[in-house]
């Protein structure tokens, strides 16, 4: 029993970190029909944004509380702008190009940050201050540490945030009108170009979350990190039926307690192959995922 | 610790690389991973063997010409292993000295294997390699069955465990160490508990631990890479778990305990004395955090040992023909090198490979105990 | 192969190939083993391009028919002891399965998420590979023999790399051979859309499973070159980066063009190479090109051309026996009963809404039936059911006296029923001429191996196909465009191209769905002389139609539905005085969508 309780709450630790980041690959896709396939790596920039922060922080003797707020939001600010940036050089221009075309920028674009931050921090590990100890207290028999917590209850928060934005805001209602049709979004009177910035500013910021996170509760970060979250995080927005934000969330716990309980009972070796095989049950029996909205289409 | 080689390493590989190449020079060639994941420790790999060119042309250099180190990056890929094999064969190398995933390796050794040219290995401890019946192969590194029955009697004689759990990455290196392991550990009677692979990358490894803690090790034995070991360490501290924890030589990095902090304290690694413990390789030490603004890799002074060799066995026969140089190399017997005396066998191994381990205490790696010829547990001074 | 000839880019190609093949007598070692490695991945590429490029579905995980081949090889030579040629059969064979393995989930699955599944795929191939013993675990297998050839071992780069290079000549060869069949042009249909494909009577499932098996067996072939070049493997050589490396060739090449893909492999296997000095930088700078280039070059850097098939002359194509419009349209249709088609209390629920609800009606060979009716009536999903694209909740469809029982559209067309859409669905990059070939293909009989290898029997089904498309073309006035890109005719043309798309299948019953929306009262006009004229030889004309002139102007009979309901039928003059008719025009002035509403609630289609 108390392995039981040590792998969920593994599982859902891990969850949160592939549906933070999961939700910038649905939202992306919702409204562009891109897979952006450099978002695992904007997760990555997001924790290298925060360690040099951190970094700072730790040389001027500011306290540990404000630095750690001024490096969330830095990341924050900083990698959301990076993915607007990204946007708006790399994929505006191919929006009307064939899809495949785009979908090799992004790839693109993933190889360029990921070597452009080896190439500034090295292709070593960097270590995040160890400004949070595993203190944490016993449930069930299993230990679970505050940070976990804290994890878990943050990634809550900010995914309720998200889908309470996209339902109740004027810009969120633009995002879903957008991700239903464009043109006829243009019609309207939105400005589509904004709203897809700001689209990727939120998902990146949220991804940069997840990394400053990431780093501070595993503490070592490196310029490759990126490229398991992101195929998980993908497969998760995937899983849920992408484009659908409930979806990436459920998609993204479901991933990590998934794979928690193959590494636990039966074996890590084999734990993305039994993540994949679940992957394409469920899309073989549901073909638009979990919560996947049925395609429109008309003869 | 990586960042400044690019800034201090990289023109630096430059400058050399590209001043020295129109003299009359003799071209030892070192392919290693230069881009991609691993480049990291491509680039310590081959700062080691220009700080050896260094140091032999700063004598005078080998029959009164010039070392000359010409890197290439195989990218830790068969394809380009190959080609930068084969580019380094045209270039005309007199030996080769480097490397650093086996699966870019074999094929190099291959390709150098068919142009006659020798290749000594610094890193790759996979007995493989010297197992094809090539004549071209030496290497500086012991073998993973070497330092395999060395951590297991480590454990059985000087922990005193009964059940160990046994963990791979599932790299050719970690698990060639883990079977040797197990093998060994088998052989002294000691109970395997659990034997099995983790994916590396994945960052939570607290779903592994926790199971294999439930089935009571004394002892688990991680015989992957730094990285996953720090945040095992971590992450077994905070699920309180009892078993000690230990590794192979691939542990033995600053990395785990910046990442693991207070719980790396504990750690142990099994190793080959490394030049930090030497007291030959003190000045290796010192000149190559001088040069390169940084401490040497894990593989640095075998890359160094490797590129000396070379340079010493074309200086005994006179010549840098392929052949005489492969022939002079097999008759290569207790050169004092930086990793002790070194002997190479019939097939190209160190016919005798040393092992200590090391321990993290107080948050920095320090030497612990040795194996006398006795057999006795002694610690390292 | 004369043909190749005549044209500049295959003589430029063959004069390619032979500089590749006299590479190896004046150049070092390093170059030759750096060109294998580009005809390694142009072998590659060419396979993948099969899938993304011609048949336009996405496969992320196509490293994985490469690891199957490369494995294979290096089992059977170590474990059996078999030589390299006799492990090519069995390569091809496993790497053939595998891809029916990954095809057949993925088929029903939008393009988006073959995107995962296919990366999944990948993975667990390597995943397996890495864990298993008898693969050697993340050793590989060490001591694969190199390929034999007249008791000479292939070792040296040079040999080796001849022996790559006449890989690629068989695999080109095979590539351009399908490109110009009909399965290469049923690929381009299902590309181009999906659905249309399906409607003209392409077999579109097991289209696309051809698409993967064969670019699998491309992909496995590939594999045990690899494998015997290296003399060992291991699962890193098939990793996710390296499926991606492929794909990358094939769109930065160009889609569906076979010089591109091989220009494609020059630069992603050459450029790392030529970019050595940079070290560290040389992902960056690679990175950075590649998305310079697809900023620039969005279709790739050599997009494929328009394929060209040049209709026969008039005089040719009349002298053609069977080739006549009548004559084909007679072929169908003689000794088939009088009632065509009968559709028997027919219902479509979508959801909780009856779009349709016990429709009966009865068409008669050889006349004109028009349904009216205000938009959401369901006339469209009559059509669907019809046709095949979604089943009946309720009901029979009963054809020719029998009963036509959840068929596939494809097969439906098969059995006579031709169909043209609302919005126009034509495949706008073919050409006009090949738009009218597809709508046709599903009438070949030779099998696809004597059409590969132009046999003389084959040649002349060919022959006979292309004279009978000309003569449709003729028959709706389009043979002056036959060469043009679809997707540029203007807007009237395209609709009578659909329609001679849709008649090239020989239908013994027409369905036009809107024809004449956004038609200028000319173009109207000689939309109803078309339809007489179709009638006249002898199909039978299902049409649905808002303009109510050319309605009553053309029909024989009309039948008025409302709500999902049949309230009227008879004469033009009779529906036109029936009061219900009159009410359900004026009446419901509401302009409510109910088609559109059921699709989104339902996904009539996908």
């Amino acid at each position: 029993m108390s392995e039981f309780i040590q792998l969920v709450v593994a599982g859902l630790t891990t969850g949160s970190f592939y549906a933070l980041v999961a939700l910038g690959y649905t939202m992306v896709y919702g409204i562009v029909r891109l897979i952006n396939f450099a978002h695992g790596d904007i997760f990555m920039v997001g924790a290298f944004i925060g360690w040099t922060v951190l970094t700072a922080v730790a040389a001027s003797h500011m306290p540990w509380g404000i630095g750690l707020l001024l490096a969330l939001i830095l990341a924050m600010l900083l990698t959301g702008g990076i993915g607007v940036v990204i946007e708006r050089f790399a994929y505006q221009p191919l929006l009307s190009a064939p899809p495949l075309s785009i979908l090799i920028t992004a790839l693109g674009v993933s190889i360029a940050l990921e070597n452009g931050v080896l190439l500034i921090f090295g292709a070593g590990f960097n270590t995040y201050p160890h400004l949070i100890g595993s203190e944490g207290f016993m449930l069930g028999g299993a230990h679970i540490t505050n940070i976990q917590v804290g994890i878990i209850v943050l990634s809550f928060l900010l995914m309720g945030g998200l889908y309470l934005f996209v339902h109740h805001t004027f810009i969120g209602t633009a995002m879903r009108a957008l991700a239903v049709d464009r043109d006829a979004a243009r019609l309207m009177g939105i400005n589509v170009e904004r709203v897809i910035q700001i689209t990727f500013f939120l998902g990146s910021s949220l991804a940069a979350v997840a990394g400053v996170m990431e780093g501070l509760y595993y503490t070592e970060i490196n310029f490759f990190m990126g490229f398991v979250v992101g195929l998980r995080a993908f497969t998760a927005a995937v899983l849920g039926g992408i484009g659908n934000i409930p979806g990436a969330m459920a998609g993204g716990l479901l991933i990590g307690l998934l794979e928690a309980f193959s590494a636990g009972y039966i074996s890590s070796r084999w734990t993305d192959v039994i993540v994949f095989l679940v992957l394409i049950g469920t899309l073989v029996i549901k073909p638009t995922g979990l919560f996947g909205e049925r395609v429109v289409e008309r003869m | 610790m990586i960042k400044p080689i690019l800034y201090a390493g990289l023109p630096l590989l430059m400058t050399l690389g590209g001043a020295a190449a129109f003299a009359d020079t003799i071209k030892i060639g070192v392919p290693v991973p230069l881009s991609g994941p691993y480049a990291s420790a491509g680039v310590d790999v081959l700062n080691a063997a220009k700080l050896a060119a260094a140091d032999i042309n700063a004598s005078g250099g080998v029959l009164g010409k010039q070392i000359e180190i010409l890197g290439e990056d195989d990218a830790c890929d068969a394809q380009q292993g190959v080609q930068a094999a084969q580019k380094l064969v045209d270039a005309g190398v007199a030996a080769v000295a480097g490397g650093y995933c086996s699966g870019a390796a074999l094929p190099e050794l291959t390709a150098l294997h068919r142009a006659g040219i020798p290749y000594i290995l610094d890193a790759s401890t996979n007995p493989k390699l010297t197992q094809l019946g090539f004549n071209n192969v030496f290497r500086t590194i012991g073998r993973d069955d070497q330092q395999g029955p060395f951590a297991a009697a480590f454990m059985a004689n000087y922990l005193k465990a009964k059940k160990v759990a046994v963990i791979d990455d599932n790299t050719v290196y970690s698990k060639g160490l883990a079977d040797n392991t197990v093998a060994g550990l088998k052989k002294l009677g000691i109970d395997v508990v659990y034997y099995d692979a983790v994916t590396p990358g994945q960052m939570d490894y607290s779903a592994v631990l926790s199971h294999v803690a439930s089935l009571g090790p004394d002892v688990i034995d991680y015989t992957g890479y730094f990285a996953e070991a720090g945040l095992m360490a971590k992450e077994a501290a905070a699920l309180h778990l009892a078993p000690k924890l230990m590794g192979g030589d691939a542990t033995d990095d600053p990395t785990l305990i910046k990442t693991a902090g207070m719980a790396a304290n504990g750690w142990m690694a099994t190793c080959a004395p490394l030049p930090q413990f030497l007291t030959g390789a003190k000045d290796f030490v010192t000149n190559f955090t001088k040069a390169y603004n940084t401490a040497p890799g894990p593989y640095s002074v075998y890359e160094y040992d490797a590129v000396e060799i070379a340079a010493k066995t074309i200086k005994s026969a006179g010549s840098t023909d392929p052949a005489t140089l492969i022939a002079a190399l097999h008759k290569v017997t207790d050169y004092p090198g930086l990793t002790g005396n070194i002997t190479f066998n019939s097939v190209g191994d160190r016919a005798v490979a040393s092992y200590i381990t090391v321990i993290v205490k107080d948050e920095a790696w320090a030497p612990y105990v040795k194996q006398t010829p006795a057999g006795q547990w002694v610690p390292v001074q | 192969m004369q043909g190749l000839l005549n044209r500049p880019i295959s003589a430029a190609g063959i004069v390619a190939l032979a500089v590749a093949a006299i590479l190896p007598f004046f150049c070092h070692n390093y170059i030759v083993d750096v060109a294998l490695t580009i005809v390694t991945y142009g072998i590659l590429a060419l396979g993948l391009n099969i899938v993304v490029g011609y048949a336009g579905l996405l496969d992320l995980g196509y490293a994985a028919f490469f690891a199957i081949g490369a494995y294979t090889t290096a089992l059977l030579e170590t474990l059996l002891n078999f030589n390299f040629w006799e492990t090519i059969p069995f390569s091809l064979l496993f790497a053939g399965i595998s891809g029916i393995i990954i095809g057949y989930p993925t088929l029903r699955l939008r393009s988006d998420y073959l995107a995962i599944v296919t990366l999944g795929f990948g993975e667990i191939v390597r995943i397996i590979a890495t864990n298993l013993d008898i693969t050697g675990g993340p050793n590989g297998i060490y001591g694969i023999n190199p390929a034999n050839l007249l008791g000479h071992d292939l070792t040296s780069p040079k040999s080796v790399y001849a022996l790559g290079l006449v890989f690629l000549v068989c695999v080109l060869i095979l590539v351009i051979r399908l490109g110009r069949s009909r399965l290469g042009r049923a690929w381009t249909s299902l590309r181009e859309d999906e659905n249309a494909a399906e409607a003209v009577g392409v077999p579109t499932l097991r289209v696309k499973m051809l698409a993967y098996v064969i670019g699998a067996l491309i992909g496995g072939l590939g594999g045990s070159l690899f494998a015997a070049r290296f003399g060992t493997i291991d699962p890193s050589s098939f990793t996710y980066a390296q499926s991606v490396s492929i794909l990358i060739i094939v769109v930065l090449g160009g889609r569906g063009s076979i010089p591109g893909v091989l220009l494609g492999a020059i630069i992603i296997a050459g450029l790392p190479e030529a970019l050595r000095f940079l070290n560290l930088w040389r992902e960056f700078v690679f990175a950075i090109a590649l998305i310079l280039l697809m900023l620039v070059r969005p279709q790739g850097l050599w997009p494929a051309r328009l394929r060209h098939i040049a209709p026969p002359s008039a005089e040719d194509a009349h002298a053609t026996p069977h080739a006549e419009v009548a004559e084909q349209i007679a072929e169908t249709t003689a000794g088939e009963p009088d009632v065509l088609l009968e559709a028997r209390d027919v219902s479509r629920v979508f959801g909780g809404l009856k779009a349709v609800s016990n429709v009966n009606f009865t068409v008669h060979r050889g006349e004109i039936l028009s349904i009216i009716g205000p938009n959401g009536a369901g006339k469209t999903t009559v059509f669907n059911c019809l046709t095949g694209v979604i089943p009946p909740s309720a009901g029979a469809i009963i054809w020719n006296g029998k009963p036509l029982a959840k068929l596939a559209p494809h097969k439906v067309v098969a059995r006579g029923l031709a169909r043209t859409f609302q919005g126009i669905r034509l495949f706008d990059n073919l050409t006009v001429f090949e738009n009218v070939l597809v709508g046709m293909d599903h009438r070949f009989h030779v099998s696809l191996a004597s059409e590969m290898l132009a046999l003389s029997y084959a040649r002349r089904e060919t022959h006979l196909h292309h004279a009978a498309g000309r003569n449709w073309l003729e028959f709706v006035g389009l043979t002056a465009q036959a060469g043009l890109r679809a997707g540029d005719l203007p807007y009237g043309d395209q609709r009578r191209l659909e329609i001679a798309r849709a008649l090239a299948g020989q239908p013994q019953l027409l369905l036009l769905d809107e024809p004449a929306a956004g038609m200028n009262p000319t173009e109207k006009q000689s939309l109803m002389g078309l339809i007489r004229r179709i009638r006249d030889l002898g199909t039978t004309v299902l049409l649905i139609e808002h303009d109510m002139l050319l309605v009553m102007g053309v029909s024989d009979r009309v039948i008025v539905m409302d709500r999902g309901q049949v309230i009227a039928s008879g004469s033009p003059s009779e529906v036109q005085s029936n009061p219900r008719v009159i009410e359900a025009y004026l009446g419901a002035g509401e302009d409510e969508d109910e088609d559109s509403l059921a699709a989104v609630s339902e996904g009539a289609v996908a």
